[in-house]
C-alpha cells in the first residue's frame, strides 16, 4: 500500500493509533508464539551445553560441539538408514495415490455418488493414530484376524504379519495410506474444479477422448499444485511420524521401527539424555529447512511457481 | 451430448474402482463395530468378517465400569471443549487483526508468524521449556501451548479478507468498537469456517494421545487416547509400572458380571476402542458437509 503525505511519520503515528485494537487483538497471538515456538527454537542451545535439570536450560554450561559426536555413532546412521527407507517408501505409495483419486472422482458426474464417496474416503483422516494401529493389529492377527482368515478360506497360508520384521514398513506405509488418501484429495480435487471448461469442450471438438484430457488437460492443470505439495511434504523425508509409528513400534520390530524420531523420543524423553536428542533435532530440523528451501528453489527453476 | 461407447466403459471402471475403494476405507470400522459386539470367547475363534456371530453388549458393558476410562472421558471432553473454544476465540481475533491490510507492520508480523512453520526447535526443547513453564503433569498442558495455530490463523485471516470492508466501516461510524464488529458482522458472515476450523481443532483433541503419553503423568489426567495407547502396548507406556489390562480384569472380577466367561482382555479393548471412537463417527455425518468448504478457503491462498 502506497502512502501519502508529506509527514510519514506523522502518517504512521496516527495509523497506529486508528489500529490499536488490531494491535491488541493480535498480540496474545504474538506472544504465544514466542513462548511456544521462539523460546523453545532459542532452547535448542542446550544441544552445545551440558544440560542439567536443576540448572535449567540458560545456565548449563556450554560445552560446544560434545553432544554432535552421534555423527560417528552407527546406531545413529542405523536410525537414519530406517528412516530413509521407510519415508520413501511412503513417497512413492502415498504421494501419487491421493492425485489419482482426486482424478478418478472428479469424472464422477453423478453428485450424490460423488458426495458418498468423498463422505466415506475422508472418513479415516478423524481417527487418532492409535486407533488406527487397532485396527490394523486386528485385522492382520494371526488365527483371528480378517485377513488371515480369508487367506485361509482361499486355500493359503497364514502370516504373521504383526510378527516378522519384513511386513513392518508396508504396515506402516498401508496404514498412511488408508487415514489419509481420501482427505488429501481435497487439495487437488479444488485444483480440477478451476480448471477452465472451455479447455474440455475445446478438447471434445478436437475429438479428445476422456484419458487424453485427462492427461493433457487436468493433469498439467493442476501441476503447480502438485509441485506445492511435494515442496510441503520434503521435511517429511527425514520424520517418519512418531504418532503414527510409536503405536506400532514392539521390541520385535525394532531393527526396522526404531526411526529417527522414535531414537530421538526413546533419548530423550525416556534415558532423559536431553542435550544429544536436542543435537539430533537440530540436525534433523536445519536439514529439513534445506530441503523445503532447496526443493522449493528447484520447483521455480521448473516454471512451476513455488511457496513464495 | 451422446455417450460414447468408450465413456461408458471409462465409466463403469472408475465407478467401480471408487466404490472399491469407498469400501475399504469403510470396512475396518465395521470389522471393529463387529469385534466389539461379538463374546470375547467367540472371536477367539476366527472368523468375524462383517457381523457379529455370538452378539453381546458385554465388551461395553465392562469397559464402561472401568473407572480410569471413564476419568480419561472425562479429561478428554474437557480438554476438547475448553481447548477448542479457546483456540477459535483467540486465533480467530489475532485473523482478524491482521485481516486488516493497511495496518501497519503487518508484513513483519506476518514473517514472524510463518517463521515457526518452517523451523522449530524439536520436541526436546518443547518439553524442557514446557517444564520450566510447569506445565508439564497439569491439565493445562493440554490447553495453553495450543491456544494458537499459525495455519488456521492463515486460513482465518483469507476468509476475513473476503469481507466487504464497507460493513465494518458503517459499523465503526456507528460507534462500534472492534469487538462488537467481530461478534456482530465477522463471525456471522463467516459462521461455515468457524464451524470448519472448529472440528478440526475439535478433532485434534480428542485424538491427542502423545501429549498425554509423555508430558503427563498422572493417571487422573490421562486421556481417552492416551488410555487407549496404554492398554495396548507395554513397553511403550512411559508411566505406568503395573500391567492395566491386568488391573482391569481384576477390577471386573470383583464386580461379579455374570457374562464374565464372554469377556476377553482382547474384546475389551476394542469395545474401549469404539469407545474413544463412537463419538467422531456419530458427530461426522452432520459435519461433512462443512470440512471441504474449511478446507477449500484455505487452499485459495494457494
Amino acid at each position: 500500500m502506497k502512502r501519502s503525505g508529506s509527514t510519514p511519520k506523522r502518517k504512521m503515528n496516527y495509523m497506529v493509533k486508528v489500529y490499536s485494537w488490531n494491535y491488541l487483538f493480535i498480540l496474545p497471538g504474538v506472544i504465544l508464539l514466542f513462548l511456544f515456538a521462539y523460546i523453545p527454537m532459542f532452547g535448542v542451545q542446550i544441544a552445545f551445553k551440558d544440560y542439567k535439570i536443576y540448572t535449567g536450560i540458560w545456565q548449563s554450561p556450554w560445552v560446544g560441539f560434545k553432544h554432535f559426536s552421534f555423527f560417528s555413532d552407527s546406531y545413529f546412521w542405523f536410525t537414519v538408514r530406517n528412516t530413509i527407507i521407510l519415508t520413501l517408501y511412503r513417497t512413492v505409495i502415498n504421494f501419487p495415490a491421493p492425485i489419482i483419486l482426486a482424478l478418478m472422482i472428479n469424472e464422477v458426474r453423478n453428485e450424490k455418488f460423488k458426495r458418498v464417496i468423498q463422505s466415506t474416503t475422508y472418513l479415516p483422516h478423524f481417527i487418532s493414530w492409535v486407533v488406527v494401529a487397532y485396527m490394523f493389529n486386528s485385522m492382520l492377527a494371526l488365527d483371528t484376524g480378517v485377513v488371515n482368515n480369508l487367506r485361509q478360506l482361499l486355500g493359503g497360508q497364514q502370516v504373521n504379519f504383526m510378527g516378522e520384521v519384513k511386513y513392518f514398513r508396508s504396515i506402516i506405509v498401508f496404514s498412511g495410506l488408508w487415514k489419509s488418501v481420501g482427505w488429501s484429495t481435497i487439495i487437488y480435487l479444488a485444483a480440477l474444479s478451476a480448471i477452465d471448461p472451455q479447455q474440455h469442450e475445446a478438447a471434445i471438438i478436437d475429438g479428445a477422448n476422456r484419458l487424453a484430457r485427462i492427461w493433457y488437460i487436468n493433469i498439467p492443470g493442476i501441476m503447480p499444485t502438485i509441485a506445492i505439495i511435494l515442496i510441503l511434504s520434503m521435511p517429511s523425508i527425514l520424520s517418519a511420524g512418531y504418532e503414527q509409528i510409536l503405536p506400532f513400534v514392539n521390541p520385535t520390530n525394532m531393527e526396522v521401527s526404531c526411526v529417527l524420531d522414535i531414537y530421538l523420543i526413546r533419548l530423550g524423553l525416556t534415558q532423559a539424555q536431553y542435550s544429544v536428542a536436542s543435537a539430533i533435532g537440530l540436525v534433523t530440523a536445519l536439514l529439513s529447512l534445506f530441503l523445503i528451501l532447496g526443493s522449493n528453489y528447484a520447483v521455480k527453476k521448473m516454471g512451476q511457481g513455488g511457496l513464495w | 451430448m451422446a455417450i460414447s461407447k468408450e465413456d461408458k466403459i471409462f465409466n463403469c471402471v472408475n465407478y467401480t474402482v471408487l466404490l472399491i475403494i469407498a469400501l475399504l476405507c469403510l470396512y475396518p470400522f465395521i470389522y471393529m463395530l463387529a469385534l466389539s459386539l461379538n463374546s470375547g470367547r467367540d472371536t477367539l475363534r476366527g472368523g468375524i468378517t462383517i457381523y457379529p456371530r455370538d452378539f453381546t453388549l458385554a465388551n461395553y458393558g465392562a469397559i464402561l465400569r472401568d473407572k480410569l476410562i471413564l476419568s480419561a472421558y472425562k479429561i478428554t471432553i474437557l480438554r476438547t471443549i475448553i481447548g477448542t473454544i479457546s483456540n477459535v476465540f483467540i486465533t480467530a481475533l489475532v485473523a482478524y487483526g491482521l485481516s486488516e491490510q493497511r495496518l501497519p507492520g503487518r508484513k513483519y508480523i506476518m514473517i514472524y508468524m510463518v517463521i515457526p512453520m518452517f523451523f522449530g526447535g524439536g520436541l526436546i526443547p518443547y518439553y524442557l521449556v514446557l517444564r520450566e513453564y510447569r506445565l508439564l503433569n497439569t491439565f493445562w498442558v493440554y490447553i495453553i501451548p495450543g491456544l494458537f495455530s499459525i495455519w488456521n490463523c492463515i486460513v482465518m485471516k483469507t476468509s476475513f479478507q473476503g469481507i466487504p470492508q464497507s460493513l465494518k466501516e458503517s459499523m465503526r461510524i456507528d460507534g462500534a468498537n472492534e469487538l462488537q464488529i467481530f461478534f456482530k458482522v465477522i463471525f456471522p458472515l463467516s459462521l461455515p469456517m468457524f464451524a470448519a476450523i472448529s472440528l478440526f481443532v475439535a478433532v485434534g483433541h480428542w485424538n491427542d494421545w502423545f501429549t498425554g503419553a509423555y508430558f503427563v503423568q498422572k493417571t487422573e489426567l490421562v486421556p481417552v487416547q492416551t488410555y487407549l495407547q496404554m492398554i495396548m502396548t507395554r513397553d511403550m507406556r512411559a508411566f505406568l509400572e503395573k500391567d492395566l489390562a491386568v488391573k482391569m480384569s481384576q477390577e471386573l472380577m470383583g464386580k461379579d458380571l455374570t457374562d464374565y466367561s464372554k469377556i476377553t482382555s482382547f474384546s475389551l479393548r476394542i469395545a474401549a476402542v469404539l469407545v474413544g471412537t463412537l463419538p467422531i463417527l456419530f458427530v461426522y455425518p452432520f459435519l461433512q458437509k462443512y470440512f471441504v468448504k474449511g478446507v477449500l478457503i484455505g487452499s485459495i491462498k494457494g
